[in-house]
């Protein structure tokens, strides 16, 4: 078995690991990550994409609002490739007590989130199709956050300064030697080679997962998954991220994300997060809702379902309601805790706050790592947003504009060029067109891959990345992944693309009949 | 202007059942919302190409099986003669595309990913490219066209069950003079059309082949004409070649849909596109007349008789709301095939049996719409194609050959009321 060194093994590829990879690779630490998946494959690459501008829990949990404003402000410098500027504004629908917009704005007020109360009729002219029977608007600096774009620039920050970042390695084991963790025994899904990283400090970035990695050391992390389900419409219903102006629920957040928009979310217990199911009456719920912030919202095309798990944190497990739970993170150094050395977990809080946990997590290895050095992610640009211009709708298309027939668009719905499709698969070096579409959002716009996936398929193996067997698995397990967020949502037009998509690959290609 | 028959849809069931009509005296108005499946699909006259996990060899032999496993479905309701005079018929109709093939034997076409497709009949540009007899085939691709990649093509392809070995490689030409960029097929079909690709092809194709290959082409070969393309670079190769269909739009379809339709317009028929027909006034349970909303107004046309031919869920004839109801979009008939409240209607794996494939209107033999009691909603109303439920054409392999079939028995039921009415007493 090989084995690799590093001060740092960070678990988890979310943005929480890919935080802390890259604050503790830009610390000088020699770093190793490792992802049983794909980067942001879990908790980050599912979530609604709402960068917090703190609004949502102003009211409810101050110390989390203040965090999200403090590092909405970061972000918006040192991750602006990733952010698209689109404003926040909370209503007060006609389900929704007017009266909360004074608690609302005096939450604000508390915890430094910058608010404006503006004429509904304002509100109405900038979201005309927000539902006309609003009384009130605030807005405040909510933004739509790209969740892959983030996760990849930190890994590849984390990369340029050293740090080797391995996804879709699983941990089998923690290394324990005595009263410290000394590693991890970790094995590729790819190769099925094992391998062994020694550490001086382990941190679990686990995220909703981190209680299963505590257990490997014989720790105890109480993390619960909270399932929260969001179905991406075909438009930009709105161009701000519109959240209803009440105490937090189900389905009042719906935010503009590239071509098209979010809503979210619910919030449930599940047993295990990798057991997320879709049920029929969370998406009605979500219509429904969607229904009273715009009106005529059930007869929008729906795209997809999908479902994320939130890590909630709690010291005892006596908490019935998940959004009773703190939003704030949870960082346990299980020396304190437990008297295990080496190890520590950050879990909880969310991604609006994936740098301040990062931080803190770095902050307290150093501690074992031979003292403080300072933090340097407030400052440093990720990679791809050195030049600091924010994210803006349409860039893609701008940067095709000026040469229209210059090379071949392969997902024309997301404007993807040859060049970037082979591009990325060499930098990914990798053989899935999961992910590639997560790399690139390849098939991600209304036709769902109809086109591109088979175009996409042809060209890695044309490119000699995988053979015919691979090409042909990799077409398949992209279509049955697909399914799975598509056949709750799908009605009316959707439905419709949905069956051409079928008669391409069933009744035009024949997949069902492709040799192994 | 009045007519004898409106038809709903201008896919091949009521291009079908609209030509049939015009050619025996029928004044015909297709009132369609725009170009139907013809655009889309590879234009092969799929009768029946597999049954569950098997491929069929026969569809002609193997109707009482599937049937026998399919009660509901639309070929129930067309006798085993009729079926052969519908696509002799098509096939005489369809002209200089030459389709060639049987309803005894199912030629299998290899696909753009490189299966053996199974199909009855296929026009003679692709034919060339039936496996049956095995042999040597070479895929050639075009740098530039993205929807069509040889190599895998050629690597499935050696490896599909087949009865007589194959081998099959690609070759992989630069971009014709003049075309590099984003090369659709129509755009390639334009040049073929305009005689600026031929010559090139040919060319290129000459040293790069060998005499006993077979020499397989994304069907782009032209719109207008493909077949004297396809004709001369046989003749100047000296080889078999045929073209291979590929992701929509579907070349060879706009061909069969400009064929029929220069056909039915030389019969005097009016197909009038981007209209939508919402609905029927009905005197003792007869259409009167249709209304048919076009971008002025809505236009109320007395009528004889109907043809729907709207299609399923891909073309709008059947659509599922948010609520979970499903409804026929033009006339709100009854629906088979619909999963109640209660059940699922999609199954959660991809390639599952999905409970609402099946999903359509159920008729009697005459291809009429009935109740839940079986009675006809209209007397004077017919369905055609996609919309009669019972089916699932993109898994069976049957959607042209069910359009051909209901959309010629649905102009037989009209033209023949009296015999029909009569037989129909005798059952």
């Amino acid at each position: 078995m090989s084995s690799l060194e590093a001060d740092v093994l960070v678990i988890g590829g979310g943005s929480t690991g890919a935080g802390v990879a890259r604050d503790a690779a830009l610390r000088g630490f020699s770093t190793i990550l490792v992802e049983r998946r794909d980067l942001a494959d879990g908790t980050t690459g599912r979530f609604h994409g709402l960068l917090h501008s703190g609004g949502r829990y102003a009211v409810k949990d101050p110390s989390a609002a203040r965090e999200c404003i403090a590092e909405n402000r970061i972000l918006r410098v040192t991750a602006a490739d990733c952010i698209e500027d689109t404003g926040g504004m909370f209503v007060s629908t006609p389900w929704d007590d007017p009266e909360y917009g004074d608690l609302f704005l005096e939450g604000c007020e508390a915890t430094g989130v910058p608010a404006e109360e503006i004429p509904a009729a304002e509100a109405l002219r900038r979201e005309p199709r927000v539902n006309p029977e609003i009384r009130r608007a605030f807005l405040v600096p909510d933004a739509s956050l790209d969740p892959w774009k983030l996760v990849w620039g930190c890994a590849r920050s984390a990369e340029e300064h050293g740090a080797r970042i391995l996804p879709y390695h699983r941990v089998l084991e923690l290394e324990v030697d005595g009263d410290r963790v000394v590693g991890a025994h970790v094995r590729s899904e790819h190769s099925g080679e094992d391998l062994r990283i020694h550490a001086t400090v382990v941190i679990n970035a686990a995220g909703a997962w981190a209680g299963q990695i505590a257990e490997l050391a014989h720790c105890k992390v109480n993390v619960r998954a909270g399932m929260g389900l969001m179905i991406a419409m075909n438009h930009r219903l709105v161009h701000m991220c519109v959240n209803r102006c009440k105490r937090p629920a189900d389905g009042d957040i719906l935010l503009p994300l590239r071509t098209a928009c979010v809503i979210g979310t619910t919030d449930v217990f599940v047993p295990d997060p990798d057991e997320t199911e879709i049920r029929q009456e969370d998406i009605d719920l979500l219509l429904d809702e969607g229904e009273k912030l715009v009106p005529g919202f059930r007869q929008a095309r729906a795209l997809h379902a999908w479902a994320g798990v939130r890590p909630l944190f709690e010291e005892t497990a006596e908490v019935a309601e998940t959004r009773d739970v703190t939003r704030s993170h949870a960082l346990l150094d299980h020396s304190a805790r437990e008297g295990v050395a080496g190890f520590l977990t950050i879990t909880g809080g969310k991604t609006t706050t994936f740098r301040l946990m990062a931080e803190a997590a770095v902050d307290a290895a150093c501690l074992q790592l031979g003292g403080p050095r300072a933090c340097r992610t407030a400052e440093v640009p990720l990679a791809g947003s050195e030049s600091h211009v924010l994210y803006q709708i349409g860039s893609r298309l701008a940067a095709r504009e000026p040469v229209p027939r210059a090379e071949e668009i392969i997902c024309e719905c997301e404007l993807i060029t040859r060049h970037r499709l082979e591009d990325a698969i060499k930098q990914r070096d990798t053989t899935s067109l999961d992910d590639i579409r997560r790399l690139l959002r390849l098939a991600m716009g209304p036709c769902q891959g109809g086109f591109c996936i088979y175009r996409a398929a042809g060209i890695l193996h044309a490119g000699g990345s995988i053979d015919q067997a691979a090409a042909n698995r990799t077409l398949l397990d992209f279509l049955e992944e697909r399914w799975k967020g598509l056949h709750p949502i799908l009605h009316g037009d959707q439905l419709r693309q949905a069956r051409l998509d079928d008669w391409i690959f069933q009744g035009i290609l024949d997949v069902e009949h492709l040799p192994a | 202007m009045s007519y004898d028959t409106l038809v709903v849809g201008a896919g091949i069931a009521g291009l079908t059942a609209a030509l049939r009509l015009t050619e025996q005296g029928q004044r015909v108005l297709i009132a369609a919302r725009g170009v139907g499946a013809t655009h889309l699909a590879p234009a092969t006259i799929d009768v029946l190409g597999y049954l569950g996990d098997a491929r069929v060899e026969s569809p002609a032999g193997s109707m009482k099986a599937l049937l026998a496993a399919s009660p509901d479905h639309p070929y129930r309701h067309i006798p085993a003669d009729q079926l052969a005079a519908s696509l002799t018929w098509f096939t005489a109709r369809a002209g200089t595309l030459g389709y060639v093939g049987s309803l005894e034997e199912n030629m299998l076409l290899p696909t753009a990913l490189g299966v053996p497709r199974p199909s009855a009949l296929a026009p003679q540009t692709m034919s060339a490219g039936d496996l049956r007899a095995g042999g040597r085939f070479v895929f050639v691709g075009v740098k530039g066209f993205k929807d069509f990649h040889p190599a895998l093509i050629a690597e499935n392809l050696v490896r599909a069950e087949l009865s007589q070995p194959v081998t099959a490689r690609a070759v992989e030409l630069e971009a014709p003079p003049g075309g590099l960029g984003d090369l659709s097929g129509r755009v390639i079909a334009g040049r073929f059309d305009d005689d600026d690709l031929s010559h090139w092809l040919a060319g290129e194709l000459v040293n790069r082949t060998e005499p006993d290959e077979r020499i397989g082409v994304p069907a782009v070969l032209g719109v207008r004409s493909a077949t004297e393309t396809w004709g001369e670079l046989e003749r100047t190769l000296e080889r078999k070649v045929f073209e291979v269909s590929t992701l929509p739009p579907s070349i060879p379809g706009i061909r069969l849909y400009e064929a029929m339709a220069r056909a039915l317009r030389a019969g005097g028929a009016r197909i009038v596109h981007g209209v939508r027909v919402v609905g029927a006034h009905a005197n003792d349970g007869r259409i009167a007349s249709v209304d048919v909303v076009n971008a002025t107004g809505t236009v109320s046309h007395p009528i004889g008789s109907v043809v729907l031919a709207s299609g399923g869920f891909a073309s709008g004839g059947l659509e599922l709301d948010s609520f979970g109801v499903t409804r026929e979009t033009v006339f709100d008939l009854p629906l088979i095939g619909v999963p109640t409240t209660e059940r699922v209607r999609f199954a959660p794996g991809y390639f599952d049996a999905q409970p609402l494939a099946r999903a359509g209107v159920a008729t009697d033999d005459l291809l009429r719409p009935v109740d839940a009691a079986g009675r006809p909603v209209y007397t004077n109303l017919h369905a055609a194609g996609a919309i009669v439920g019972g089916a699932v054409p993109w898994k069976e392999m049957s959607g042209t050959g069910i359009s051909i079939a209901t959309g010629y028995a649905a102009a037989e039921a009209i033209l023949a009321p009296a015999t029909l009415a009569v037989s129909e007493a005798v059952r």
